[in-house]
Order: structure tokens, then C-alpha cells, then sequence
């Protein structure tokens, strides 16, 4: 397995590339929420690459909360995710804000397509207010969403708004930045 | 050397090159080891770096599911050439993303367990599990794969490197050995080489190079050293080999000669040639002089002897030329004769002789001689040379004692053997004596009765013819030579004479005598065998006296005319002489002188030696060999002189040198004849030889007395018994001595035993000998011999009638004229 030639390289790289398709295809043929369980998890995940800072909690145990805005695609997944985990010996807590209005502080908050029209106003709402937002569309407004889910290939990939999350006042770690796209002025901060 | 022996150059090399080769080795191996553990080491905690820091960076891509960026990271291996290969798989164990890109995922496992990071060696491959953790989660894990050609590769050059290492090391110590060795093998060879020299040539005066290291430099001096000390002691072993082969080439030469001369020539020509030395002379000590006397030189030394006034027989003294301590037993030795005073040293030193010793030679602890040794240079003889003159001085000294020993020996020898010659002689002289005795007897008896009728024919027939009275005085003459001769047989085994009765006679007459008895033999007998001896007399005028035995002088020229008779077988002329030789005032005395000269065969100088001894002859069975020694005899016992002269061919005078008459101080003089016969008397006669018993009693009838003849012992001894008792006793007994049964002693002693006064006269016909012995039986009173003369029978017979005892001296002189 020393050194492996061009060609041949690329033909199983061929193969290992239908073979995810395959992977793919079946994933989505059964249902959607498979590409949602993919989301929760992220979602768990960023609790790991994200410095939040202290202030953001009321107190020494208070949990951390994922914020869920509008309608819930995730089902039972968010939560089967985050059951019995702890981030930084804090309890992991998901809330459902139906609208704008329900909306509570939280530390990740998962903007979900159908309250697209408040999309907005929800990020100008949060922009500083050390909240991980998420969506998985395109905000359109002058202000974007820190990360944003990104199909691409089938596979989910993730943009990061460098900038949004600067004035969220959160550290996205170098680590999580590598597999991403960034947005933004990177340099600046 | 042995060829397959290691040389030692080579061994030194070897030594050096296994030596650095053993050092580098180790140093090399140990950095090989080191470098080993300490690669795999770093190789292991490398790859923990790397994969820690990889599985650090792969923890998003994990997290969010994204494989490219897995690989991407994982590219970040390319760095590290030895990682062949790297995989990350997921929380759940499935492989997730390789490296390099596109890999198959059948070269990976396909699930791992969760589990600590290891990182271990599998077969020549390193192999690592790191988890992938954020946060305390496990995220996944991470596979490395590293080949171990990075240290293969780096073990080559090492390899290489150490090869090149050792081959430079080796190299370098080969040179370096190679000059190390130089300085320690050449020495070393060299000393082996000047051994092998000493060795094949025996030739101690090679030496080895100086070495130039301390320690070799030691090893070859005190090698040097070891050979200068075996030179000189060969060469002290040689010399003393040198002394030892001379000295016993002398002790040899001289072992068994016995001249004393001849041993000191053979000693100092031995030491001319071999020690050698320039002049040697012995010298032999004159005692009565205290002074050394040149005895020989050696043949070389011989020029120089006029010049060192060393002449044979020179005479040197002792004291005046320093050689007093030579006679107490010490070697001179005198490195300089220039230095010194003495007379003999001066010569020596005048000659060119410098160096001098002188050994004393000492035989049983005398000192007899010294061997004086020169030579011309000074200070020449060494202590070895002197040790060795010493000893061979020890060694002449014995050969010259053994010589005097052998000699002194050879002496004792000729001496012992001239005794039992003489001891075998009288031998047997006695035997012969003991047989003439017997035959004396009876010759005496047989002619007794002619004595005793001859006697007294010529006494008592006044009116015989001239012719017969001249006849019977010849037979009485002739019977008295044969009982002289009888008489004279006993001197054969009688070494002295007891007593010779010696009576002035003249020669001239005896010699008439002579000529007159042997007529037959000189004159008839030659002429019935056709020769003719011509008899000359030459005596002297005056009348040619001596004191002289006339009978034993008379068998002595009888003797010797027969002698001279039988060397003349062809005829000759015997000359008969007689000289008187006046006294003069150089010699002691006159002397009368008779010769009696042949024109015979003569003698040779062996036999003209031994002519004299006893039973020594030249005439075979007719000769008895007692002639000239019965000659001799009479010559001894009348103090007189014999002489030989003779030339064979030429003739042999026989020389007599009687003293004179006139200086003969002891003489016995004849007694007078008794010429009256005593009154009858009654005799008794005992023997048992009738005719002498029967002429006896005529005799003694004639003369007028009463005889009886008995003609035994016994019958002697009863007559006279008879007689005796019958008061008619007998007043004389004459009887014989041997007798059958009953001897004359045993008649004597019974005669006396009857009539002690009786005196008994006893004859003997055992000759004279009885008589001499002065063995006069017991009991008997006077002994005549036979055969008796009528005068001394007469004589006894008037004395016994007179009464008187016979004087000794009457007796003696009675008896000795027989």
C-alpha cells in the first residue's frame, strides 16, 4: 500500500465516490429527517469548536440551551442527540420557540426555513447576544446567520460567517473553521 | 627459524589490527545499538506527535462528517516519507477517511476497537492507533502505518559508514603497527640474528645492535653482556680444555718411561711446543750442596743453555738466586727478570727472557727438582698458566717418583730373582750333597783298605823297587785326591767353609803334581784320537809359595787342564805358567800367579759370563757343570782372584792370583807325623764291610796287637760283653759308625755302658761332614774318617795307651786332616 499510482488512485477513488452516492440516495430515499438527525448532531458538535463566554450563562450550572425557532424538522433526533450530555459539566437543555416572539435566550438557536420571513429580524435581534445561530437557507438580509448547512453533494457542509460570529462576541475554533466555508473578514477580530 | 611459526612482525600486526577492529566493532556496534533504540524511539514518539497532532486537526472533520477534510488533514502524513499509509475511522470503529487519497480501504482494517493510543512495531513496520478526541469525546480514531526504510536506510550508511570506519581504522593501525612493530622486532630480530650466529659459528665475539626503546636497549645489553660473558669463560674453558689435553698428552707420554732425563726432555719439549714457552730447563737439587743442578733442557732450549750458564751439570745455588722459597714448596713466578738482582734472573733477562717460573717438584713431600719455564715477553704467564704449571709439576714430580719406584722395584726384583736362582742352586746342592754323602761312604769303605795297604806296603817293604815304592806313592797320592774329593762333595750344599786348613805349599811343585795325574787325559788319550797336545810349562825360578789347601788346589788345576784338554779338539798347545809377583809399596802384598792358557775353541762374551756357575756346561751329557764352579770354590775360600780371558777361536787362559805365602797371617801347620805305634793293645773291631774289617785287622795285627773282628754291631756288642765279664776286657773299640740294625752309636753307648773307661774311636765313611759339624756322638772318644790313615789310628791308639784325653786341639787337627 506504499504508493499508489494516479490511476489507480482515481478509479477507487471513483468507486468509494458512487459508493456515498449509493449511501446517499438511500439516506435520503427514506426519509428527511435522516438529513435532520445529520443536523442535530452538528448541532450537539458545535457546542464543542464554539468558545461561549461566560456571561452567556446566569449561573455556574446553568445549562446550555439549543434553541430550536420555528417548526421543529428535527422530531425526537435534537433531543435523542443531546440526552444525557453535558457541555463543560453544564446539563444540555433544547427549547422550541415557535415564533419570534417565543424566543429565549439561548446559546444555539436553529432557525428553521418556515420562520424565513422573520429571519432577519431574528439575527439583528441576536446579533449580540452570544447566540450560535444556524440555518440552513440563505437569509438574504444584510445580516447573516453564523453558520449556515450547506448540501452540497449530498453531503452537508457548513458555512461560517467569521464576521456574525465576531459580533455574537463567540470564538469558532480554528478546528471547526478547516471543514468549513468562511465568510467574512477572518482577519478581523 | 621455523618458517611456520607466526613471525613476530606479524604477529605484532595482527595484535594491532584485531585490537582497533575489536575497538571499533564494540564502539560501532554499541552506536548501532544505540542508534537503533534510540531511532525507534524517536521514530515511535514521532509518529505519536504526528498522530496526535493529526487527530488534533481531524476532530471537526469528524465531528461534521466531512471525509474530503479528513483527508485533506490527513495529507499533512506527506511530511513524514516514512508513513505508507493512515486512516481515520469514527466514533462507531468504521473507516471514515485514508491516506494517501484513494487508497483501497481493504489495506487498512476495517474496524477498530476503541481504545488508548499504542503505538507498537509490527514485523518491520510501525504501527499506531491515536484516538481522536475534542473536548474528552471521542471523536474517532486514528490508524498510522510507518515503514521502517528510513532506519533500514540510515542502518545502511551506518553499515557503510562503519565499514569505511574500520577499514580506515584498520588501515591506520597497520601503518601504525607496522612502525610500532619496526621499533620493537628489529631489535628483537636483530638479538635473534646474532644468537643464531653464536650458535652456528660459536663465535662469541658478535654483538647485537644497541636497540633504540629502553627496554629492548636493556634486553640487548644485558644480551651483549651474556655473550661477553660466555666468550670469556669459553675462552678460560678452552685454554684450561688446552692445559688438560697437554697435561695429559705429558702424563701420557711420561707414564711409563723410567729415565728421569728422558721425562723432563718429553715434559719440556711437550711445553715448548704446546704451551708454549721459550726456554724450560729442569733442575734437579744436589743435597749435599743445597744447590739446584741444570739436569735437561727441552730440544728448542737447548741454544740458549750456554748463554744462561745452564749447562748439564751447572750448578745453581739456591740462596743466592732467590729460590729458597721454591724449596719450601712454592712456584716462583717473576713477571720481570729485569727487575731483579739475582745472578740467574740477570742471565735470563740478558737472553731476552722476561717472564720466568719455576715449580717446585716434591715427591713424598722432598723437594728433589724444580722445572724452571721462560718466556720472553713480560708479565706471559697468566694465573691459569701458572695453576697449570703447577699441577704439571704434581704430575712429574709423581712420574719421576714412579720411575725411581720402578726402578728401585725392577731391582728388588733381579734381586729376588737372583736369590731364588741361588736358593734353586743350593737346593740342589743339597740334594746333589745329600747323594755325594752317600756315595762318599761307600767310596770311602771301598778304598779303605787300599789307603791302609798302600800305607803299609811303603812302611814296612824296604826292598821294594824305586819303581814300585814311586808307584804305590802315586797310588797313595791319588787315593788321597779321591777322599779329598769325597770330602770336598759336601761343598756343594755348604755355603761357607767351616774351616779351611790352609798349609804353605809351592805351586811349582803342586802343578808337576798335576801335570803328572792327568797325563792320561792331555797326553794318551788325544793320542789314541789322532791328535797331539803340546804341553809348555813356564813357571817361575823362585819357588811359588802360598798358603793353600794343596788338594783343592791341586782338583782345581786338574780341572782346568781337562777344560782346557776338551777345548782342543783339534790339538793345541796347553801352557801351564806360574808368576811371582813381588810386593811393591802401592799394592798390599805379592802375589803368585798361575795360568793356564789353551789354543782351543774359546769362549763367547755369554759364555765366558756364566762359565763359573754351577751346572752350567758346554760339553752336554760328558759335562757335570761343576768344574770351573769347584774352580771358583777354592779361588773364594783361598781369598785369591779369577780370571777369564778368552776369544773364541782364539783360546782361553784361566788366570789364578793367589796371595804370597809370605803375607798369609793365618796358617795352621801341619802337625808332625806320629810315626811310632803304640805297645800292643787288645782291640776290638766292629764293621761290617768285610774286606775293610779284614784290612783293618792285618794292619793293626802287623803293628802287633790283639785284634778281634766283629763284622756286625750286635756281634761287636756281645763279644765285648763276653770278653768283658770274662775279665778280658778289650782296651780299645774301634767300630764303624753305619752299620745294618745295630749302629756304631749304639755299640759306643753299650760300651761304655759295660766299661765307661773303655775309650771307642768311631769311623765314618759319611766323609767329612760329621766331623765338621762337630756331631760327635755320646759316648765316643775319637771319630776318624775313612778311609783311615794308618798314622792317625796309630796316633789315637798310643795317646789312649798312654792314658792321656785327646786335647781339643789334638783332636781338631787330627780330625781335620783328612
Amino acid at each position: 500500500m506504499a504508493v499508489l499510482t494516479a490511476t489507480t488512485s482515481s478509479v477507487w477513488g471513483l468507486i468509494r465516490r458512487l459508493t456515498l452516492i449509493l449511501l446517499a440516495v438511500s439516506t435520503l430515499g427514506a426519509t428527511a429527517p435522516q438529513e435532520y438527525q445529520v443536523k442535530a448532531v452538528f448541532l450537539f458538535n458545535f457546542t464543542h469548536f464554539v468558545d461561549w463566554p461566560a456571561d452567556s450563562f446566569e449561573s455556574a450550572d446553568s445549562p446550555f440551551v439549543i434553541g430550536v425557532l420555528g417548526q421543529d424538522p428535527f422530531g425526537s433526533a435534537l433531543d435523542d442527540v443531546v440526552r444525557g450530555e453535558r457541555v463543560n459539566g453544564r446539563p444540555l437543555v433544547v427549547q422550541r420557540y415557535e415564533t419570534l416572539a417565543d424566543l429565549k435566550p439561548c446559546h444555539i438557536l436553529f432557525i428553521d426555513r418556515s420562520v424565513r420571513g422573520d429571519v432577519t429580524r431574528t439575527l439583528d435581534t441576536l446579533a449580540s447576544r452570544h447566540t450560535l445561530t444556524v440555518t440552513d437557507f440563505e437569509p438574504g438580509g444584510a445580516r447573516n446567520s453564523i453558520i449556515r448547512f450547506l448540501n452540497e453533494d449530498k453531503k452537508i457542509r457548513l458555512r461560517i460567517n467569521v464576521d456574525s460570529a465576531r459580533e455574537a462576541g463567540l470564538t469558532i475554533s480554528s478546528k471547526l473553521l478547516r471543514p468549513s466555508q468562511v465568510v467574512g473578514n477572518r482577519g478581523a477580530g | 627459524m621455523d618458517k611456520r611459526a607466526t613471525s613476530l612482525r606479524g604477529q605484532l600486526i595482527r595484535m594491532v589490527l584485531l585490537t582497533s577492529a575489536a575497538v571499533v566493532l564494540l564502539t560501532v556496534s554499541s552506536l548501532f545499538a544505540y542508534e537503533l533504540v534510540t531511532f525507534r524511539q524517536t521514530s515511535r514518539q514521532q509518529l505519536g506527535t504526528l498522530g496526535k497532532a493529526i487527530a488534533a486537526n481531524s476532530t471537526a472533520a469528524l465531528a461534521f462528517d466531512n471525509a474530503d477534510d479528513a483527508e485533506t488533514v490527513l495529507t499533512a502524513f506527506e511530511a513524514d516519507q516514512q508513513i505508507v499509509g493512515a486512516a481515520l475511522y469514527d466514533a462507531t470503529g468504521a473507516l471514515f477517511a485514508v491516506y494517501p487519497k484513494g487508497t483501497p480501504s481493504t489495506e487498512f482494517p476495517a474496524q477498530v476497537q476503541a481504545g488508548p493510543a499504542t503505538f507498537r512495531f509490527e514485523g518491520s513496520n510501525l504501527v499506531g492507533y491515536q484516538p481522536v478526541m475534542e473536548n474528552g469525546r471521542r471523536l474517532g480514531t486514528l490508524f498510522v502505518q510507518s515503514d521502517l526504510r528510513e532506519m533500514s536506510k540510515r542502518m545502511r550508511f551506518y553499515g557503510g559508514l562503519v565499514a569505511l570506519t574500520i577499514l580506515g581504522a584498520g588501515l591506520l593501525a597497520y601503518i601504525i603497527s607496522r612502525q610500532l612493530q619496526h621499533r620493537i622486532s628489529s631489535p628483537i630480530l636483530e638479538l635473534a640474528e646474532t644468537a643464531a650466529a653464536v650458535s652456528e659459528r660459536r663465535d662469541y665475539s658478535v654483538r647485537a645492535p644497541p636497540a633504540s626503546t629502553f627496554e629492548l636497549g636493556q634486553l640487548t645489553d644485558a644480551f651483549n653482556y651474556m655473550l661477553q660473558e660466555i666468550q670469556s669463560s669459553e675462552g678460560r674453558l678452552r685454554t684450561q680444555v688446552d692445559h688438560l689435553n697437554l697435561l695429559q698428552n705429558i702424563t701420557r707420554a711420561i707414564s711409563d718411561r723410567q729415565d728421569l732425563s728422558r721425562i723432563f726432555r718429553i715434559v719440556l719439549g711437550s711445553l715448548e711446543e704446546n704451551l708454549p714457552i721459550d726456554f724450560g730447563c729442569a733442575l734437579r737439587l744436589d743435597a749435599a750442596s743445597e744447590s739446584l743442578v741444570s739436569h735437561a733442557v727441552g730440544p728448542a732450549s737447548e741454544a740458549h743453555r750456554a748463554a744462561l750458564n745452564l749447562e748439564e751439570g751447572a750448578s745453581l745455588s739456591t740462596t743466592s738466586n732467590g729460590l729458597a722459597a721454591c724449596l719450601a714448596g712454592k712456584l716462583i713466578t717473576e713477571p720481570d727478570t729485569r727487575t731483579l738482582r739475582y745472578p740467574l734472573f740477570q742471565k735470563l733477562a740478558e737472553a731476552g727472557f722476561h717472564s720466568v717460573v719455576i715449580a717446585p717438584l716434591f715427591a713424598e713431600s722432598t723437594f728433589f727438582g724444580a722445572l724452571l719455564v721462560a718466556r720472553r715477553a713480560t708479565e706471559a704467564f697468566t694465573s691459569t698458566d701458572c695453576e697449570f704449571l703447577k699441577q704439571l709439576s704434581e704430575h712429574v714430580a709423581l712420574a719421576a717418583q714412579q720411575a725411581q719406584l720402578h726402578n728401585a722395584l725392577q731391582q728388588a726384583y733381579d734381586d729376588l730373582r737372583q736369590t731364588q736362582v741361588a736358593v734353586m742352586q743350593q737346593e740342589r746342592l743339597r740334594a746333589l750333597g745329600q747323594m755325594a754323602s752317600g756315595i762318599a761312604h761307600d767310596i770311602n769303605n771301598a778304598i779303605s783298605p787300599v789307603a791302609l795297604y798302600t800305607e803299609s806296603l811303603l812302611e814296612r817293604e824296604e826292598n821294594l823297587s824305586p819303581r814300585a815304592r814311586q808307584h804305590l806313592t802315586t797310588i797313595q797320592r791319588a787315593i788321597e785326591d779321591v777322599a779329598g774329593t769325597v770330602a770336598r762333595m759336601r761343598e756343594f750344599y755348604r755355603q761357607r767353609e767351616q774351616q779351611l786348613t790352609l798349609s804353605r805349599i809351592d805351586l811349582n811343585r803342586t802343578i808337576q803334581q798335576v801335570i803328572e795325574l792327568t797325563q792320561v787325559r792331555w797326553s794318551d788319550l788325544p793320542q789314541q784320537r789322532g791328535i797331539t797336545i803340546d804341553l809348555q810349562t813356564e813357571l817361575s825360578p823362585e819357588p811359588a809359595e802360598v798358603m793353600a789347601a794343596e788338594g783343592e788346589v791341586r782338583d782345581a788345576l786338574t780341572n782346568l787342564i781337562f777344560n782346557a784338554v776338551d777345548a782342543m779338539t783339534e790339538g793345541g798347545t796347553l801352557t801351564l805358567r806360574t808368576t811371582v809377583v813381588p810386593a811393591d809399596s802401592s799394592d798390599e802384598g805379592g802375589r803368585v800367579r798361575i795360568e793356564v792358557c789353551d789354543t782351543g775353541v774359546g769362549m763367547d762374551e755369554a759364555t765366558r759370563r756364566r762359565c763359573i756357575e754351577p751346572f752350567f756346561t758346554t760339553k752336554g751329557e760328558r759335562g757335570s757343570g761343576l768344574g770351573l764352579a769347584m774352580v771358583y770354590g777354592m779361588v773364594q775360600r783361598h781369598s785369591a782372584e779369577l780370571e777369564v780371558d778368552s776369544e773364541p777361536g782364539k783360546g782361553t787362559t784361566f788366570r789364578l792370583i793367589f796371595p804370597s805365602a809370605a803375607q798369609s797371617l793365618s796358617s795352621t801347620m801341619h802337625l808332625p807325623a806320629a810315626q811310632f805305634i803304640s805297645a800292643p793293645m787288645r782291640i776290638l773291631l766292629v764293621d761290617d764291610d768285610p774286606v775293610l774289617l779284614r784290612s783293618l785287622e792285618d794292619i793293626l795285627k802287623t803293628d802287633g796287637h790283639e785284634v778281634t773282628a766283629t763284622n756286625s754291631g750286635q756281634a761287636g756288642i756281645d763279644t765285648f760283653l763276653a770278653s768283658n765279664s770274662a775279665g778280658k776286657s778289650f782296651s780299645v773299640v774301634i767300630t764303624d759308625l753305619g752299620m745294618p740294625r745295630v749302629d756304631g752309636r749304639r755299640v759306643a753307648a753299650a760300651v761304655k755302658g759295660a766299661s765307661p773307661s773303655t775309650p771307642v774311636i768311631m769311623l765314618t765313611g759319611w766323609g767329612q761332614r760329621l766331623l765338621a759339624e762337630n756331631d760327635i756322638p755320646p759316648h765316643v772318644d775319637r771319630v776318624l774318617s775313612k778311609p783311615p790313615r794308618l798314622q792317625d789310628l796309630r796316633l789315637a791308639l798310643t795317646e789312649f795307651k798312654r792314658g792321656e784325653r785327646p786335647s781339643g786341639d789334638a783332636r781338631s787337627s787330627a780330625v781335620v786332616v783328612a
